[in-house]
C-alpha cells in the first residue's frame, strides 16, 4: 500500500466528519457502484435494492464518527454497514411478503437458495467464489450473503457446528488465497 | 500461540467480512494492536476484497444519489436547527461588573420569559395534538362502524325494502334491511323530517293487517344503520310518529310505508 492513499483515505474521512458535502460526493461516486454490486447479491429486486443503497450512505454520513480506523479500512467499514443492510431487508416483512417465507431448512438449501451459482456475469468476486468446491460455495453463500449464524448453518446441513466452523473457515481462507 | 496460524486459520476473513462472533471480533482487534503481522494481514485482505469489489462494481441508477443528497440535506438542516434553538451566545466584553450583573439578570428575565412561553405554547400544542387524537379515533370508530354496516348489506339473505312517503309528507324515505336468516331487522334513514321534542318516530312491521312494535328511533343516529328489533315474518313495513317513547299500537300520522 503506498503511502498517498492513506494520506488520501484519511483526508476523506477528516473531511467526512466536518460533514463536507464534497467530500461526501466523492465517496459516492467512488464506491456507490462496489457497494451497490454487494447488495443487489442479496437483494435481487432493483427498487428495493436503490432502497438498501439509498440507507446505507445516509447512514454512512450519520455513523462517520464512529468509524474507527485502526479496526478496518473505510471499504471495510462501508461494506459491512452495506451488507448489514441488505440482510436487514431480506428480513423485513415487506421482502418476506414478496416471496414465500424462507427459513432455512435441508429443503431451501438443497433446492438452491444460493446466489453463487454459474450465470453469465460471472467476473470478480463471482468468479472467484465459483473456483471453490461446491460445499464451500453453499457455505459462504449461506453465512455471507444470507447472514445465517453456524448453528442455523449445521441445524439445516445436519452437521456439527464445529465442522461448519472449520468449513468456513477454510473457504475463506481459500478465497484468500484466490483473492491474492 | 502460533501467530502464523492464527493468521492463516481464517479469522482474518471472518472479521473482515463480519462473519467473526463478538468474542473473536474483540479477540482479533487486540491481536492487531499487539502484532503488526496480524493487522498487516487484515489489510492485505481488506485491499484484494476491495480490488475485487470495485471490479464488480454495478451501474446505480442517476436519482438514487439524488435521493441520499435530498436526505442528508434534510437532516443536516434540521441539525441546524436544533442547533441554533438551544444556542444561547451571551456578549459579555464590557468588563464592568454591575453591566454583567445587568445583563445577567436582563438574561434571566428574558430565559424567564422564554422559559414560561415555551412551556405555554408546549401545553398548548400537547392539547391539540390530543385533540387530534381524540378526533381521529372518533373518526375511526366512525369510519369502522360504516364499513360494518356497508358489509352487512352485502349479505345474500339481505332483503331490501323501499319505504315511500304518506299523503303527510310525500317527500319522507326510509329503507328496510331485513336479514332473512338472522330476522334482524335495520333501519336506513333516508329523509325524514326533524320531529317535535316530544315525539318519536317508531317502526312498525305489518303481518295480516296487524301491526308489530320494532321500537323508536331518533332521526339523528349516529350510525348509517339504525338496528330495529327482529321480526318472524312481515309483509309491509311503515314508520308513524308517535308520543315520544313510542306506543303499543299505531296512533300517530304515518310518514313512510313500503310492502315485501
Amino acid at each position: 500500500m503506498s503511502t498517498q492513499t492513506t494520506y488520501e483515505e484519511q483526508d476523506l474521512i477528516l473531511r467526512l466528519r466536518q460533514q463536507d458535502d464534497q467530500a461526501f460526493s466523492y465517496l459516492y461516486d467512488h464506491y456507490s457502484g462496489a457497494l451497490y454490486g454487494v447488495i443487489k447479491q442479496i437483494v435481487p429486486d432493483l427498487e428495493l435494492a436503490n432502497d438498501v443503497l439509498q440507507e446505507v450512505f445516509v447512514n454512512i454520513w450519520r455513523k462517520i464518527g464512529s468509524y474507527d480506523a485502526s479496526k478496518g479500512r473505510l471499504f471495510t467499514w462501508m461494506l459491512n454497514i452495506a451488507r448489514n443492510a441488505a440482510i436487514d431487508k431480506t428480513r423485513s416483512k415487506a421482502y418476506q411478503e414478496g416471496l414465500r417465507q424462507q427459513s432455512l431448512t435441508e429443503d431451501t438449501v438443497l433446492t438452491g437458495v444460493a446466489v453463487v451459482h454459474p450465470g453469465m456475469d460471472d467476473y470478480g468476486l463471482k468468479k472467484q467464489l465459483l473456483k471453490l468446491k461446491e460445499e464451500q460455495r453453499l457455505l459462504i453463500d449461506l453465512s455471507y450473503y444470507h447472514g445465517y449464524t453456524h448453528e442455523q448453518i449445521a441445524k439445516a446441513l445436519n452437521m456439527p457446528v464445529g465442522t461448519v466452523k472449520t468449513r468456513i473457515r477454510s473457504a475463506l481462507t481459500q478465497l484468500r488465497t484466490l483473492l491474492s | 500461540m502460533n501467530l502464523k496460524e492464527y493468521i492463516s486459520n481464517g479469522i482474518v476473513e471472518s472479521y473482515v467480512l463480519g462473519l467473526a462472533t463478538e468474542a473473536e471480533r474483540a479477540e482479533f482487534e487486540i491481536m492487531c494492536q499487539q502484532y503488526p503481522e496480524v493487522a498487516q494481514a487484515r489489510e492485505q485482505f481488506e485491499l484484494s476484497l476491495e480490488a475485487v469489489l470495485m471490479e464488480d462494481a454495478a451501474p446505480v441508477p442517476l436519482f438514487v444519489k439524488e435521493q441520499v443528497l435530498t436526505a442528508i440535506q434534510q437532516q443536516t438542516a434540521l441539525n441546524k436547527t436544533v442547533e441554533e434553538a438551544t444556542d444561547e451566545t451571551p456578549v459579555l466584553s464590557m468588563g464592568v461588573w454591575k453591566w454583567l450583573a445587568a445583563a445577567c439578570f436582563v438574561l434571566f428575565l428574558g430565559s424567564g420569559y422564554l422559559y414560561f412561553t415555551t412551556k405555554q405554547q408546549n401545553n398548548e400544542l400537547q392539547q391539540a395534538n390530543n385533540d387530534l387524537k381524540q378526533e381521529l379515533s372518533n373518526t375511526t370508530a366512525q369510519l369502522n362502524s360504516l364499513r360494518s354496516d356497508a358489509d352487512m348489506l352485502h349479505h345474500a339473505s339481505m332483503k331490501i325494502t323501499p319505504m315511500q312517503g304518506t299523503p303527510v309528507a310525500p317527500q319522507a324515505a326510509a329503507t328496510i334491511y331485513w336479514d332473512t336468516a338472522s330476522r334482524d331487522v335495520y333501519l336506513l334513514i333516508n329523509n325524514l323530517p326533524q320531529p317535535a321534542s316530544d315525539k318519536q318516530y317508531q317502526l312498525w312491521a305489518l303481518l295480516n293487517g296487524k301491526p308489530i312494535d320494532l321500537g323508536v328511533f331518533d332521526v339523528k343516529e349516529q350510525r348509517l344503520l339504525v338496528h330495529m328489533k327482529n321480526v318472524q315474518n312481515a309483509q309491509a313495513f311503515a314508520i308513524t310518529l308517535e308520543q315520544k317513547g313510542g306506543s303499543p299500537t299505531p296512533k300517530g300520522d304515518m310518514y313512510v310505508m313500503g310492502k315485501l
